[in-house]
């Protein structure tokens, strides 16, 4: 679902472009280390897809959020959290359960499905085919649920993924492994603050030979989050390219 | 499937199904490529087809899964969707290793779909999410 997370940074939502087809986009991994902004990224996803006239939003959590986190733009609207459907898997077993009876629940078709936490449900099976059946079993359902939608109603899929910040060999294993299943990924990287404030460098990097971009996420004292282009890159192109892909730390 | 192959398999793939629809058969020039990108497993695949050894399951709701009986008598589930097959080569070569593209299960799966010789099977969509999560217990 790399193009949801795209509209949700670039501040522009496809509600304006009054598009009839709202593009899914790859299933995306976002990755960051622990409290980089990827459930409040998430959640803006969550909200910016309920605002696109679509079915629901399927928020799959191991726990329910502390907090709404604030978003930007778009309001809280009460239409918009209606259509988002919290659901809370204890356990992978249950995750496990749920996507495989994905087809047996009644009711429209979901346009975005999100799943916050998935480094705690690896966890509990930490074996690559274990992971690659969980990772495969996330593009299967959201492939059903693009079936079910009919014609241009893909259902998109972005996953969070907790990462440390030294990552072990184990770790690198098992992002290889999900990076197979997840074309598109976007890294959540910490970048020096300004005071009272929480900055975050985004980098987007979509499938395939795409242009990978970056903005800026900066999160408040009160918890606002605001997006601003990351400001080198639109007037140098070049050295995005030459950078390494993983980028920066 | 959504999880794209590398565009030279895709095309041959695509190549195949055109010969298949024209003549009913395949060319042995692609047969000849096949076995060049994937070795022995391009025969255990056509092995599989030949037997008819491929079962797409769907149920009411549209969700659909492949099995494929493999030659030793076991059965593997293969999403079709993605890449995955429950099979122990595809643990092994496909995912820890990462040096082949496929196992013989799934090459068989696009062969059969090229060829127009799958096994179609209905089951219930309970049933249906008993056999996507019966995989677990074998595991298990």
């Amino acid at each position: 679902m790399a193009e949801t997370l795209r509209r949700v940074l670039s501040g522009y939502s496809a509600v304006e472009t009054r598009e009839d087809t709202v593009e899914a986009g790859p299933p995306l991994l976002l990755l960051g280390a622990p409290g980089s902004g990827k459930t409040a990224l998430l959640f803006a996803a969550a909200l910016e897809a309920a605002g696109e006239g679509r079915g629901p939003v399927l928020f799959l959590t191991r726990r329910p959020l502390q907090s709404l986190p604030r978003s930007t733009g778009a309001a809280l609207d009460p239409l918009r959290l209606q259509k988002i459907r919290f659901q809370y898997p204890p356990s992978t077993r249950e995750l496990l359960r749920l996507l495989c009876s994905a087809h047996e629940a009644p009711g429209p078709a979901p346009s975005l499905l999100l799943l916050d936490g998935l480094e705690e449900y690896l966890a509990e099976d930490p074996g690559p085919q274990e992971a690659a059946y969980l990772a495969a079993l996330l593009l299967d359902t959201v492939a059903y649920f693009s079936h079910r939608g009919g014609p241009n109603r893909d259902c998109g899929l972005i996953v969070a993924l907790q990462t440390q910040e030294e990552g072990d060999s184990g770790e690198a294993l098992q992002l290889a492994l999900l990076q197979r299943y997840f074309p598109a990924q976007c890294w959540l990287r910490p970048d020096a603050p300004g005071p009272g404030e929480c900055r975050m460098r985004a980098c987007l990097e979509p499938s395939g030979l795409g242009p990978r971009t970056e903005w800026c996420v900066t999160f408040q004292l009160d918890g606002e989050m605001k997006i601003t282009r990351w400001p080198t890159q639109a007037y140098d192109p070049s050295s995005v390219k030459s950078s390494s892909p993983g980028g920066q730390p | 499937m959504a999880v794209a192959l590398p565009a030279v398999v895709e095309e041959l793939l695509s190549e195949m199904a055109t010969a298949v629809k024209e003549s009913a058969r395949i060319p042995d020039e692609h047969l000849l490529s096949l076995k060049f990108i994937f070795g022995s497993s391009a025969i255990q695949a056509l092995d599989l087809v030949d037997r008819q050894s491929i079962t797409l399951i769907s149920s009411p709701s549209g969700r659909h899964v492949y099995q494929v009986l493999g030659s030793s008598g076991k059965t593997y589930t293969c999403l079709a969707s993605c890449h995955y097959c429950s099979c122990p080569a595809f643990a092994f070569s496909v995912l820890r290793k990462g040096d082949s593209l496929l196992c013989k299960h799934l090459l068989a799966i696009y062969l059969s779909q090229v060829m127009r010789t799958c096994q179609q099977l209905s089951v219930s969509d309970k049933q249906l999410t008993d056999l996507l999560l019966i995989e677990k217990k074998q595991e298990a």
